[in-house]
């Protein structure tokens, strides 16, 4: 198949999917509705379903009737921050066919170095947040080294690695916070505020968007997308990491460095993953106080699935996730509808991407067609020869 | 003699009429072929790689399914559509790459699909236990029916194998060269047992190409060429240089013109190379050999008689127990494939799927995975993408790929497209040594051409190239000089193959004959 047809594809089978997940989601919401009739029912779902999909950018009230509501988009695309850059590490982690999970207690430990930078460090004020941003990337980085070394030096399963490691990272903050970092003074685990120096801008004033955190970051993250987009389709270096997720044992014919570019791959997943962290913690924080695994990394796996592994897709697939989160979260308030849900939207939207043979007799058909058109090809070809 | 239908009205077990497959890609692996079993025979099913023997076998236990022609299994007519349909009838096979769950117990693989349960609901370990011993003793087929598949010797899990057939019910038995990987004893024992079943009745076809083993074991043998019955005879009245005749031969000569080789200094050098496998059997012994600029030299012989070890010795897939190699005076044994590489080696490898391509990649994708990091194709850390696109459409131009653009899928390719863009890549990147290991297998006459032309233009060019084929044809029209293989041995050295016919070649190739040392060693060209 050429790529457009390949594109066509995945393109379909991402909106089968969310219109199926959709129409599971529409039958559990009429299910968890309140009503006491078939009528009412089908209204109270109507609301919900309303305040999910349009809900995220668009205010109804009875007063003013349906806004466009600036501030709510605001925060969507401020939610896109993180999981934009977990998404990415794990783009580029699993492309080199390494599943590492470690993004998600890689946010962690970047948005906590971050912080501690942003706290001890006596820097000026266009230094200091770029400081505290490389060294939370740095110190992930590092730790990443960890999963990715063990793998290509003792072939431990850098999944099971990652995963455990995700919890080690927490605790050992927990415990870091607990005892020596909390600032004694507040009622709850917190440390000190930080420096103003470190803070990152927001983007527009404050006051047109009433509240909403959008700060410089999400730019930072789009800049990401396309530098992450380069690396991966026009670096050498990208290429390696793609060819070794597509058959190792090629790129290790083709006299790759295979042991060195799946570490390279999982080094930059961690970096992508701790500047992140730092980046939603100075631009949207002022301490830090995350007690528990903040569930960006997770995200960012399913964001990585739904956009194929290309960076490029990463920021669509992020703004599906953080605008479908939204939704639930309103219909959740204002619809009575449990927030749960959007687990199960998420979980059967996963199930139809992660299945590879969904819609698998489709993807045939267009497999057949170009073959067809191949051997058609090939016959104008001869034909021309002989004429000639 | 031909022996045929000797009798018309005997009766056969199995009785399959002009068989023909097709395959999807074209290929046509059986062409008319007939092919009868008398009950309680062990027949031979003899052929080279790629005759045809595994897929009438498929076909008869229910894996594949014919194009056209009937099979009959004691008098009936059968749709055979899947094995399950196959053991019904009594047709087992004992498949040469085990079919058996490594962390189950003997027993519990002995039951896989059938297991005895208790109270409708669980397991009957005790059961299955009492089952696999029954059928050991019954048939003298020593297993331990509680140890883990894993833990066991190959030998033991043939056992396995067979036992597994024969408690489904399995009265014909296809062993598809059963002998491959067991040891001198093992084999020994085995024919023990297979005599035994014979005499209790069981009708054994017996696929190899080990001759020794075919005379001691069989009653019948037939014979395949190219997806054609080359008769049947029986095993006590041919000889073993007739059957070699009929298996090793020629049918299409495909000539390829070439001036005489003018051969310059030794390229690569190899010298007494060994190598034993992990069960223990020797796949090289004393292997030394010299490639020389501007000539071919081949390697022929029968598959699986060290030519596979030989070349990924050569590539660092593995390293050797003991010897040298040598590209230019530089050695290569256990040097990453980056330097190897970079000494000017090229290899056309012999899977092309699982080495020579990345199917799920471009065809552009594919053919600059060598050359990625050069000069010529970067602009600092970014790729030179107008500089990639002219050689990848250069590429598939001067290689004739077959393709819609070079960003279409490789893997969509048919195979003679999918090695012309292997060879395209092995062949452009300037080398002082080509490795070509089957380079023309499975692919349509076109390709096979294409490529054969190719690599004596090369080798005229200057490059040394070792060709290892089990094509006679090729290997035999393309070199300049060649080395027949026989048990990880040199079983010969012809420094001009233009006086050499089909029957020499059988003979070495399936071990009747063997040159002495001094004579071998002339292809070590100190």
């Amino acid at each position: 198949m050429t790529k457009k047809r390949q594109l066509r594809f995945t393109i379909i089978r991402s909106l089968v999917a969310i219109l199926i997940a959709l129409l599971v989601a529409t039958i559990l919401i009429f299910i968890s509705s309140a009503g006491a009739t078939f009528a009412e029912k089908l209204d109270a779902t109507r609301e919900a379903l309303k305040q999910m999909l349009a809900g995220p950018v668009f205010r109804f009230s009875k007063k003013n009737g349906t806004a466009f509501e600036a501030k709510r988009l605001a925060d969507i695309l401020a939610a896109m921050i993180p999981t934009t850059f977990t998404g990415l590490s794990v783009c580029i982690m699993f492309s080199a066919n390494q599943f590492n999970l470690g993004a998600e207690g890689g946010i962690m430990l970047g948005a906590f170095v971050s912080a501690m930078a942003a706290i001890y460090l006596p820097l000026p004020a266009w230094l200091h947040p770029v400081a505290a941003v490389l060294l939370g990337g740095i110190a992930v980085a590092v730790t990443m080294l960890l999963p990715a070394l063990l793998k290509t030096k003792l072939n431990v399963s850098e999944m099971v690695c990652s995963l455990m490691l995700n919890y080690i990272i927490m605790y050992v903050i927990k415990f870091l916070m607990n005892t020596y970092l909390a600032d004694k003074t507040r009622g709850q685990i917190m440390s000190y505020p930080f420096k103003e120096t470190s803070a990152i801008a927001p983007i527009v004033d404050n006051a047109v968007f009433s509240g909403a955190k959008l700060s410089w970051g999400f730019v930072i993250a789009i800049v990401a997308v396309i530098l992450c987009g380069l690396f991966m389709y026009r670096s050498r270096w990208g290429y390696a990491i793609r060819m070794i997720g597509i058959n190792q044992d090629f790129a290790k014919y083709s006299g790759m460095k295979v042991g060195m570019i799946i570490v390279l791959s999982q080094v930059l997943g961690g970096f992508l993953a701790g500047a992140g962290g730092g980046i939603e913690m100075l631009g949207r924080y002022t301490s830090f106080s995350w007690s528990a695994l903040p569930g960006y990394g997770w995200t960012g796996i399913t964001i990585a699935i739904l956009a194929g592994n290309n960076p490029y897709m990463v920021p669509f697939a992020a703004f599906f996730m953080a605008y479908l989160s939204k939704g639930c979260d309103l219909m959740a308030t204002y619809a009575k509808v449990p927030a749960q849900l959007i687990d199960i939207v998420q979980g059967v939207i996963f199930l139809f991407f992660a299945a590879e043979q969904f819609l698998s007799g489709y993807r045939q058909k267009l497999v057949v067609k170009s073959a067809e058109e191949e051997i058609k090809l090939a016959k104008a070809r001869k034909e021309g020869v002989t004429n000639a | 003699m031909p022996d045929g239908n000797a009798v018309a009205n005997e009766t056969f077990v199995v009785q399959m009429k002009s068989i023909t497959k097709v395959y999807p890609n074209g290929v046509a692996a059986n062409q008319g072929v007939d092919f009868n079993l008398r009950k309680g025979e062990i027949h031979a099913l003899m052929g080279e790689n790629g005759a045809g023997k595994s897929t009438l076998m498929k076909m008869l236990f229910g894996l594949e399914q014919p194009t056209s022609g009937e099979i009959i299994v004691n008098g009936e007519k059968l749709e055979l559509t899947s094995p399950s349909v196959a053991i019904a009838h009594g047709i087992g096979m004992v498949h040469q790459h085990f079919m058996l769950v490594p962390s189950l117990s003997v027993a519990e693989n002995m039951v896989l699909g059938m297991v005895p349960k208790k109270s409708g609901l669980f397991i009957d370990r005790a059961k299955a236990i009492e089952i696999t011993r029954q059928y050991s003793e019954k048939f003298n087929l020593h297993v331990e029916p509680e140890a883990k598949v894993m833990d066991i010797p190959v030998g033991m899990k043939q056992k396995v194998e067979i036992l597994k057939a024969l408690v489904r019910g399995a009265k014909i038995l296809i062993m598809d060269e059963p002998t491959a990987v067991l040891t001198s004893q093992e084999t020994a024992e085995l024919f023990v047992e297979l005599k035994h079943l014979k005499d209790e009745g069981y009708t054994i076809v017996f696929i190899s190409h080990k001759l020794n083993e075919i005379m001691e074991i069989t009653d019948r043998l037939t014979i395949m060429r190219n997806g054609r019955s080359m008769g049947v005879y029986n095993t006590r009245e041919v000889t073993k240089e007739q059957i070699s005749r009929l298996m090793v031969g020629r049918d299409v000569v495909l000539s390829v013109q070439k001036d005489r080789a003018v051969p310059g200094d030794t390229v690569l050098r190899v010298r007494d190379l060994e190598y034993v496998n992990e069960w223990g059997k020797k796949m090289l012994d004393k292997v030394s050999f010299d490639v020389r600029k501007g000539e071919i030299l081949g390697i022929a012989g029968v598959e699986g008689n060290g030519q596979k070890e030989l070349v990924d010795m050569l590539f660092n897939f593995n390293v050797p127990n003991s010897g040298a190699a040598t590209v230019n005076g530089t050695s290569i044994l256990g040097l990453p494939q980056q330097k190897i590489r970079e000494l000017g080696v090229s290899l056309v490898p012999e899977d092309r799927m699982l080495y020579g391509i990345a199917a799920g990649a471009s065809i552009e994708e594919n053919v600059i995975s060598d050359r990625a990091s050069d000069k010529r194709l970067n602009n600092g850390p970014l790729f030179n993408m107008k500089a990639i696109h002219e050689e990848s459409d250069r590429l598939i131009r001067e290689f004739t790929v077959l393709c819609k653009s070079r960003s279409q899928h490789v893997g969509m390719l048919s195979g003679g497209n999918i090695q012309k863009v292997v060879v395209a890549r092995e062949f452009s990147n300037n080398p002082a040594l080509i490795l070509a290991d089957q380079p023309t297998r499975g692919i349509d006459v076109g390709a096979t051409e294409f490529i054969r032309k190719k690599l004596v233009e090369l080798s005229r060019s200057g490059i040394a190239v070792l060709l290892v084929s089990a094509d006679l044809n090729e290997v035999m029209e393309l070199s300049d000089s060649l080395i027949v293989m026989h048990n990880g041995r040199i079983a010969a050295y012809f420094d001009d193959t233009s006086g050499l016919t089909d029957e020499i070649m059988g003979e070495y190739m399936l071990g009747l004959k063997q040159q002495s040392d001094a004579e071998v060693r002339r292809v070590c060209h100190d």
